[in-house]
C-alpha cells in the first residue's frame, strides 16, 4: 500500500510531464519533465514521504531491466548499420571517449579552481 | 507436428497471448545476468544490461519467437520507464545540498560538454564520409533514449541506428569514464557521476547506482540536464548548418 501511494505520485508527475510537453509542444519527453517538475515541487515542500523515496529507490533498482528490451531491438536491426559501420564505431568510440575525457578534465578545473576561491573567500 | 493439439506453436501462440512470456523472459535474463555478471567479476566492458540484452536476443532469435511478438509484450515493462525517469528526481532532491555546492562547475560545465559529446561523434564521422542519415541519427547519441528518439526523428535520422549508437555509448562511457577518471586522479563521486549521465544517458546512470547514490544523482542530473539541453539546441544547431 505504502509503496503504491509513492507509485501514483510518480505516474502523475509522469502525466503532468505529458501534459506539460503536449500543450507548449517541447520536443522533451514527459519522463524528462515530469523528473524536472518533481524535483522542484520537492525543493518547494522540502521534504520528501518515505513512500515517494520507497517507491523511487523501487523503480530505479530495476532501471537496467526496464531498458532491457530496448536494448535488445539492436541486435534485431544491425543490418542497418551495414555500409555505416566502420564510420559509426569510429566515431563512438573516439568522440564517447574525447568528449568523456573533456567532461571529467572541466569538472575537475573548474571545481578545485571553486575550492580554492572559497579558501580565499 | 504443428498441427497436433499441444504442439509447440500452439503453445507459443498461448503463451504470446498475453505479455506474460515476455515479462517471465526479460526478468529471468535480467537475475541471470545479475548473477554472472557478479560471477565474472563485475567486468565493465560487459555490463548487465549488455548480458542480459544478448540471452534475450539468442532466446527470441533460437525459439522463433521473434523480436515483434518479445517487443509487442515487453512494452508492459519499457511503460515503466517513464516513471521511472521521473523516479531519477527523488534522489536529485535529496542530493540538493551536493549539487548546490557545485552548481558553478556544473553550470559551465553542462553546455560546453553536452555540445561536444554531439560535436566529437559529429565531426569524426562526417570526416570519415558518412551520409547526412548517418550523421542525423548520431547527433543524439548521449542523450536518454525516449528524448533521443524524438530528436532523431526531427533531424531526419533513422532510429534504430540511434537506439544501435545509444547502447555502445552507454557502454563505452561507462568504460571510458572509469579509465579516464583514474588518470585523471578524480575520486570525487560527484564528478564521476554527473560524467556518466552526461556521457553515457541511462546505462551510465545505472553505473553510477553502483558505485554510490551520490554519483547516482549526480548522474542522474547529468543525464537530465543533457537531454533537456540537447533537446533544445541540437535541432536549432542543426538547423543552422
Amino acid at each position: 500500500m505504502v509503496v503504491l501511494r509513492g507509485f501514483l505520485v510518480l505516474v502523475v508527475f509522469f502525466l503532468l510531464g505529458e501534459a506539460v510537453r503536449v500543450l507548449v509542444g517541447l520536443p522533451i519527453s514527459g519522463g524528462v519533465l515530469g523528473m524536472v517538475m518533481a524535483t522542484f515541487t520537492l525543493m518547494l515542500r522540502g521534504r520528501v514521504t518515505d513512500e515517494l523515496a520507497a517507491a523511487s529507490q523501487g523503480l530505479i533498482s530495476v532501471l537496467v531491466l526496464l531498458i532491457t528490451p530496448g536494448v535488445v531491438g539492436v541486435f534485431f536491426i544491425a543490418d542497418q548499420f551495414a555500409g555505416h559501420w566502420t564510420a559509426v564505431v569510429v566515431a563512438l568510440v573516439l568522440g564517447t571517449l574525447m568528449s568523456v575525457f573533456t567532461t571529467l578534465l572541466l569538472m575537475k578545473k573548474l571545481t578545485t579552481e571553486q575550492a580554492r576561491g572559497d579558501q580565499h573567500d | 507436428m504443428t498441427d497436433q493439439p499441444g504442439g509447440f506453436n500452439a503453445l507459443l501462440a498461448a503463451w504470446t497471448a498475453g505479455p506474460m512470456l515476455s515479462i517471465g523472459l526479460t526478468l529471468g535474463a535480467f537475475i541471470v545476468a545479475q548473477w554472472l555478471f557478479a560471477r565474472l567479476r563485475r567486468p565493465l566492458w560487459l555490463p548487465p544490461v549488455m548480458i542480459a540484452a544478448l540471452l534475450l536476443a539468442a532466446v527470441v532469435a533460437a525459439s522463433g519467437l521473434g523480436f515483434e511478438r518479445y517487443e509487442a509484450g515487453a512494452r508492459w515493462l519499457t511503460v515503466l520507464l517513464g516513471p521511472a525517469t521521473v523516479a531519477l528526481g527523488i534522489p536529485l532532491y535529496q542530493q540538493m545540498h551536493h549539487i548546490r555546492a557545485l552548481w558553478r562547475p556544473i553550470m559551465v560545465t553542462l553546455p560546453l560538454a553536452a555540445s561536444l559529446a554531439a560535436f566529437y561523434a559529429l565531426a569524426i564521422a562526417w570526416l570519415m564520409g558518412a551520409a547526412p542519415m548517418v550523421l542525423a541519427s548520431l547527433a543524439p547519441k548521449s542523450v536518454t533514449a525516449p528524448i533521443a528518439m524524438g530528436i532523431t526523428e526531427e533531424l531526419g535520422g533513422s532510429v534504430s541506428l540511434t537506439l544501435g549508437g545509444l547502447l555502445i555509448t552507454g557502454v563505452l562511457a561507462s568504460l571510458f569514464v572509469d579509465w579516464c577518471a583514474r588518470w585523471l586522479r578524480i575520486t570525487d563521486d560527484r564528478i564521476i557521476g554527473f560524467a556518466l549521465g552526461l556521457n553515457g544517458h541511462a546505462i551510465g546512470t545505472a553505473r553510477a547506482f553502483e558505485i554510490s547514490h551520490t554519483a547516482g544523482a549526480f548522474a542522474s542530473l547529468g543525464m537530465g540536464l543533457t537531454g533537456v539541453f540537447t533537446a533544445l539546441f541540437l535541432p536549432l544547431a542543426f538547423w543552422m548548418i
